[in-house]
């Protein structure tokens, strides 16, 4: 089983970003922590076994290093950790250094991932991240020293003012600084962050889809060429370093999800906590117990995000016949799927307009 | 006084928007026929959609009472329609009628279809009192309006009242003219029975309503009751009249004007225009009737949601019970499903109907580009009669094509002549005459095929006049012309519903504009998509819509996977208000963007 922690802390909000985050929260770290303990130390799931832990945030490196230690200590004492568990954690390049990355390793950490974004200060600014390009690939430098092998970095694409030959270099300058793994992310304008505003408003111009596009499929076939593999739409890994946490919410695992806005997934229901400090201390959950016709679009929408793709035989044990969708005979027959014994994989070229394809593909 | 000389039967007739509804509401106050407290603007106008537009489309009759030189006098209003394509519902009406008032505008004076209206209803021998209103306005000049309806009309105006429905001045002196004026009804109360069906809705409780005019006898519940066109019979289970909301009466009898229900089930068996009589007595003749009106525009309408059709087969068949000018039947589109060809008095009537069936009916339609009928004459001799571009046989097959025109009359201010002619011309119409009928006013008369009226007409005349100008038309048969089906090739294949008839000099830009139209409305797809305008095989324009390069959710954060799930649900929810062709997924709006193809231009 997987377990996700929310630390929901950030020093300043990006522009884009609608999540559960909250800058010059001080006051609530105590009373959060506290909570947090108690919402593990009640889990009915008590005493499984999880070989996966993810803490995210929000920024959980700009929490005291005892604070990560206290909540893992808690896991610990509820849960069975296995030998070869996956911990991964979010970090912010400004907001970690050597000690801190030393003492997160020494706590059984062992994956990084840095909300990098872009190396390119003047882009960095714009959009309202703390740290600069070098601050940046310093990080990733110091995380090696503290013995972290499993390094990865955000990117941002479709940034105002990016250029493909900006976000080649940058690519380039992070495989060489030793990244294991690059999660590639299209800039989403959500109603709910700074961005909408002031797109809105025409004070910052993005890129155009086609522009946009064009900046990933660049970024696709340059990470290809140095050995990265593509297994999710935005995932890329070198090696055996993909990122097993994430790959079990694409598959259909199961996995507990603790903190403010953190989901679940345990016996068919999903769970999701709520996204405010208030309404999370008092408990309130929102909760769905997946009916067939669900259970099925999500296996056809998640599978087809990643290399693995979904079984025929599953959907149809969950009584669709995707064969009879006339939508997904013409999708084989002109090469969008591929078919390969009972598994159906989306064809990559086509990971753009995957949403099309799926929607077209439901029950 | 004997209540036959103490009823008044009259309607008011205006063009359009010069306070026809406003002095019916004013009548409806000051008879207190309805509490202040109860009225609310334009009372008369019962649809949303009337009330909205500004129109009446339906005729509602009102009986009011009102006291003069101590009689107590029983005012039925009849409210008419006011635009050129009700003119045969304003017809209908005025045939329960005695008099009409003729409303003009203090500022505006004489219109098209204040002419129009008052024509028609000389026709019917109504007596016509002109009412000037308005006068309110600070550019209100009643005495020179007055001149322009003895002018123009050839009524006497002198004596007409000048007021202001808005305001309320001088609404008392309507009413005295309408008693001293108007002729009381004539007919026989001991008479066999005779009365006009002349408008019918549907009750829910009481089933079809007719709206009646009593010319002789006299009519109670429990009277058998023969249709003289139909031949049903029926129970009569209620009557009364409008005050104008239902009000159950003992007895209506000769001169009355009120309503029938006797428990009419099927809404088509009650005809407008049908006399009723009693069944054990019934009366020598029937009444004239009304003549079945052809319609002039036609077009597709299919549901949004092809499961829906039953639905809008109901939707129509309502409809069409107290509009019998509405004409339909089933269709069957490759692109759209099934639905109907309906036929229209002309384009408000068309945007009417379909409005009315979306709002009171929740149905959401597509509805395709207006069409008029053509007379094709093949070459095997055979004459046919198309109103759906698909319908038409191929090039060869035709000898040639003939296509109805219109006598079009033109009320524009001298300035914008040339404008207006220089835009029948590009209509291809043929010029008849110019008339000054006053300092600032011209007539300027066309022949036009209807065709290009309902195209674009209406819009482009008012942008060229500012909207000064007014139109009035009359159909003028047929004329042989030189006319082609432009079809639309999507990927290669044929959209059956977005063909259009056009005349051959206009093919190529309206090919042209119409495949530029559609690459902006059709979302892209997965792949390129030619988008071809076609003459039989020959393709006269292409526009290409380039493959879709965007379409995926981002991160999923955290494990949030109900959300993007239920993302993808919306858009596969949307996807069912779209229609497919081969592979190309094209939203409804699409089918309805032609009809408005000069927008942007």
């Amino acid at each position: 089983m997987a377990i996700y922690l929310h630390i929901p802390f950030c020093e300043s909000k990006c522009i884009y970003c609608d999540f559960a985050s909250f800058c010059n929260a001080e006051n609530e770290k105590v009373r959060y922590l506290k909570s947090l303990n108690a919402e593990i130390d009640n889990s009915p799931y008590k005493g499984r076994e999880i070989d996966t832990i993810y803490i995210g945030g929000g920024t959980p490196s700009c929490v005291k290093e005892e604070y990560i230690e206290e909540l893992l200590s808690t896991l610990r004492k509820n849960f069975v950790f296995s030998n070869n568990i996956e911990i991964s954690m979010e970090c912010n390049p400004n907001s970690v250094n050597l000690e801190k990355l030393k003492k997160y390793r020494s706590l059984g950490l062992n994956r990084i991932s840095f909300g990098v974004q872009s190396l390119h200060d003047a882009l960095l600014k714009k959009i309202g991240r703390l740290h600069n390009g070098e601050i940046a690939l310093q990080a990733i430098k110091m995380a090696q020293r503290a013995g972290f092998e499993n390094i990865n970095a955000d990117l941002l694409i479709g940034l105002p003012n990016s250029t493909i030959e900006g976000i080649i270099d940058d690519a380039g300058k992070l495989i060489q600084a030793g990244i294991t793994h690059i999660s590639a992310y299209m800039l989403q304008v959500e109603e709910g962050a700074k961005l909408y505003a002031l797109v809105k408003s025409g004070k910052i111009f993005l890129p155009t889809d086609d522009e946009s596009v064009a900046q990933y499929e660049a970024l696709v076939s340059f990470l290809e060429k140095k050995g990265f593999i593509r297994y999710e739409i935005s995932n890329f890994a070198k090696g055996q370093h993909e990122c097993r946490h994430n790959l079990k919410y694409w598959s259909g695992a199961e996995y507990l999800g603790f903190g403010l806005g953190a989901h679940s997934y345990v016996e068919g229901v999903r769970k999701a906590n709520a996204r405010t400090f208030e309404g999370y201390y008092k408990g309130e959950i929102f909760m769905e117990k997946l009916t067939p016709k669900e259970s099925i679009e999500e296996m056809i929408m998640l599978g087809l995000r990643c290399r693995l793709g979904f079984s025929k035989a599953k959907l149809f044990k969950h009584g669709y016949k995707i064969e009879n969708n006339i939508n997904f005979k013409t999708y084989l027959s002109k090469g969008i799927l591929t078919e390969n014994g009972d598994r159906v994989h989306l064809n990559p070229s086509y990971y753009g307009t995957s949403n099309y394809i799926i929607a077209n593909l439901l029950p | 006084m004997e209540k036959l000389k103490r009823t008044r039967n009259f309607c008011i007739v205006a063009h359009i928007d010069h306070g026809k509804s406003t002095l019916a509401d004013r009548l409806i106050e000051r008879t207190g026929t309805l509490a202040k407290r109860d009225m609310q603007a334009q009372l008369l106008d019962s649809m949303e959609l009337e009330r909205e537009k500004g129109i009446t489309i339906k005729l509602t009759p009102t009986r009011m009472k009102y006291n003069y030189d101590g009689e107590e006098y029983i005012l039925n209003l009849i409210d008419t329609p006011g635009h050129v394509d009700f003119t045969y519902e304003v017809s209908r009406s005025l045939q329960a009628c005695e008099g009409a008032i003729l409303i003009v505008d203090a500022s505006q004076g004489v219109e098209a279809q204040t002419l129009a209206n008052a024509y028609l209803a000389i026709d019917n021998n109504l007596e016509i009192l002109p009412v000037i209103n308005k006068i309110d306005l600070p550019s209100a000049r009643p005495e020179e309006v007055k001149g322009e309806i003895e002018d123009i009309i050839g009524v006497p105006a002198g004596h007409a009242p000048c007021i202001s429905a808005k305001d309320g001045t001088n609404i008392d002196s309507v009413l005295e003219m309408i008693v001293k004026e108007f002729p009381s009804p004539k007919g026989d109360k001991e008479g066999k029975l005779k009365c006009l069906i002349f408008d019918s809705y549907y009750d829910n409780f009481k089933g079809a309503i007719c709206l009646v005019r009593i010319i002789d006898g006299t009519v109670k519940q429990g009277d058998k009751i023969l249709m003289m066109q139909t031949g049903k019979t029926y129970d009569v289970t209620e009557v009364g009249f409008f005050v104008p909301n239902m009000k159950v009466s003992e007895v209506l009898e000769a001169g009355d004007v009120g309503y029938i229900a006797a428990s009419i089930k099927t809404i088509s068996d009650v005809a407008v225009g049908d006399t009723v009589t009693h069944l054990n007595s019934p009366c020598e003749q029937p009444l004239a009737g009304y003549k079945k009106v052809q319609p002039v525009v036609y077009c597709g309408v299919f549901p949004v949601d092809g499961a829906k059709y039953n639905e809008l087969k109901d939707a129509l068949e309502k409809l069409k019970l107290n509009d019998a000018s509405l004409e339909y039947q089933p269709e069957v589109s490759d692109a759209l499903g099934f639905g109907f060809r309906c036929g229209f008095l002309g384009l408000l009537h068309l945007e009417i109907i379909t409005q009315r069936i979306e709002r009171e009916f929740n149905l959401d339609l597509i509805t395709t580009a207006p069409s008029v009928y053509y007379k094709v004459h093949k070459t095997s001799g055979e004459i046919i009669e198309i109103s759906n571009p698909s319908d038409l046989p191929s090039p060869v097959e035709i000898e040639y094509i003939e296509e109805p025109s219109v006598k079009a009359n033109i009320f524009t201010p001298p300035e914008y002549v040339g404008a207006v002619m220089e835009l029948c011309q590009n209509k291809r119409g043929e010029y008849k005459g110019l008339t000054y009928l006053d300092k600032s006013r011209v007539r300027v008369d066309y022949i036009l095929p209807l065709g290009e009226i309902v195209y674009d007409f209406f819009d482009s005349l008012k942008s060229r006049t500012k909207g000064y100008a007014s139109f009035d038309y009359a159909m003028s048969g047929f004329t042989r012309s030189d006319l082609v089906r432009v079809d639309i090739l999507l990927n290669g294949e044929k959209c059956d519903a977005l063909s259009i008839i056009v005349h051959k000099d206009s093919a190529y830009s309206r090919g042209r504009v119409l495949t530029e139209k559609l690459k902006k409305i059709i979302p892209r797809q997965l792949f390129e998509v030619p988008i071809q305008a076609a003459i039989g095989n020959k393709v006269i324009a292409r526009e290409t819509l380039s493959a879709m390069r965007k379409d995926v959710l981002a991160k999923c954060y955290g494990g949030d996977i109900t959300r993007k799930r239920k993302l993808l649900e919306k858009q596969k929810e949307g996807k069912k208000r779209m229609r497919r062709i081969g592979s190309v997924e094209i939203p409804s709006e699409a089918f309805m963007s032609i009809l408005k193809l000069d927008d942007d231009e």
